[in-house]
């Protein structure tokens, strides 16, 4: 399979990638592990007339801990393999998870958490966890940065809030309060290597520690164009102790009324719609048991 | 236009003219003539394009030529030692772990990037640690059997 021809751009720094991009614009992508790009560019998805590499830029692999502002800040073109072995990582139990299951050993070692997030595929196994976290992505272009929510990211498959002389250069996550928990279950039909049927995150805030909730989110993959918000499943939670009937109805209301399934030969709507409501009930299930 | 690119391939140097489009998989195959390394899906899904990039397992067919420039590369050729084949590949001729082949140089580097951060690895480390690897003929449990064989003898 033959990669169509393009011009190669190699920058050592994030202005100058900017300036390259801004240059280009919608004819210039980014290429970080590339385990997307590549594969696009063989299937003839996507066409770019330039690529510009990211794996030049010390400073997109620079994670550091805010301890002063309470922030984990994690540079978008760390790898999804190194950033499991991360001691920082520990207290994201969800996005650890998450990041496990995506593909393989070998995609995971060259793949980068920026550039799972930049693809924006509606199945991602890395996005439900951020938006769960409510993390933040840093946006720099040449002129500057902005701060997007992870709710307000992704804007359909493929698309996202990032503007064409934009590049995602950080993750940020508030470090989790005492008594929070989360978790991340993936459904697939093999372990390795698949794309998710529906994925589920949550994340549980108490108020101390037999309850009562004081936060939930929880955020469905898979099951929309976007990674969804379970609303009315988080209100349900919200002001009540954990138990075993609450998050069955929580399941119920994810199910019934925050996801928007299709029809598609992994699985069909009917099925994906079932899959919430036990998804949800046991991701909530395991966050409660993941609170520290 | 052809870039000017530095790689060290099973402890050799190289300095190669590639085109931005070559993938490492091709460069190892067409350009090195080192041909242990196969090609299967092209897509990243069956390992048999395997290397061992900075010491870490990746699929070959997905990593430009390019991206490879003043990095380290370990192919199937570079892990036999000057006194014959490395335990790992001992040990798959001894299990039988090998039938038609076209998975195992990809098998093996896994296993050799598995073992040299963990020497005693579970079965559950193995069969994680070979996940990306496909194999259509012998069903992974030789390949296990033969990696445990490894790790039992360090």
């Amino acid at each position: 399979m033959l990669i169509p021809r393009f011009n190669y751009h190699r920058p050592s720094t994030i202005k100058e990638a900017c300036e390259i991009k801004a240059e280009f614009k919608n004819k210039a992508m980014f290429l970080a592990g590339g385990t997307d790009i590549i594969v696009n560019l063989k299937r003839g998805v996507i066409s770019p007339e330039r690529l510009i590499s990211l794996n030049g830029i010390e400073e997109l692999r620079l994670h550091s801990v805010d301890g002063r502002n309470g922030q984990t800040r994690i540079a978008s073109c760390g790898t999804v393999s190194g950033l499991i072995r991360e001691k920082f990582m520990l207290p994201y139990s969800a996005l650890i998870t998450g990041m496990e299951s995506l593909g393989s050993p070998l995609i995971r070692n060259m793949a980068t958490i920026g550039g799972n997030l930049a693809t924006a595929r509606p199945a991602a196994d890395i996005s439900p966890s951020l938006i769960a976290y409510n993390a933040k992505v840093v946006l720099t272009s040449a002129s500057g940065k902005r701060e997007v929510l992870m709710d307000d990211f992704f804007l359909g498959p493929g698309k996202t809030a990032l503007n064409d002389d934009e590049i995602l250069s950080e993750i940020v996550l508030d470090n989790p309060s005492s008594y929070a928990g989360s978790a991340y279950i993936k459904l697939g039909t093999r372990k390795a290597l698949e794309i998710s049927l529906v994925n589920v995150a949550a994340f549980l805030t108490l108020e101390k520690p037999d309850g009562p909730i004081t936060g939930a989110r929880i955020v469905m993959g898979a099951v929309g164009p976007v990674p969804l918000r379970a609303r009315s499943a988080e209100s349900i939670l919200v002001g009540e102790k954990p138990g075993a009937a609450l998050f069955a109805e929580a399941g119920k209301a994810a199910a019934s009324k925050d996801s928007s399934p299709i029809d598609d030969f992994r699985g069909s709507a009917e099925y994906r719609r079932d899959m919430v409501k036990i998804l949800t009930e046991r991701a909530l299930k395991k966050a409660v048991n993941d609170i520290r | 236009m052809k870039i000017l690119i530095n790689v060290t391939v099973n402890q050799k140097k190289y300095e190669l003219a590639v085109e931005p489009n070559m993938t490492l998989a091709d460069m190892i195959r067409e350009e090195l003539k080192l041909t242990g390394t196969k090609k299967g899906c092209g897509l990243g899904e069956c390992g048999a394009c395997t290397v061992l990039l900075d010491g870490k397992p990746v699929s070959s067919c997905l990593v430009l030529a390019i991206e490879a420039d003043n990095r380290d590369v370990v192919t199937i050729e570079g892990v036999e030692t000057e006194k014959g084949l490395h335990p790992i590949q001992q040990a798959f001729v001894e299990k039988g772990a090998i039938q038609c082949g076209f998975c195992t140089p990809g098998m093996v580097l896994s296993a050799k990037a598995l073992l040299d951060e963990n020497p005693h690895p579970d079965e559950q480390d193995i069969r994680k640690a070979i996940s990306g690897n496909l194999c259509r003929c012998t069903g992974y449990q030789k390949i296990v059997e033969a990696v445990q064989s490894v790790s039992a003898r360090k």
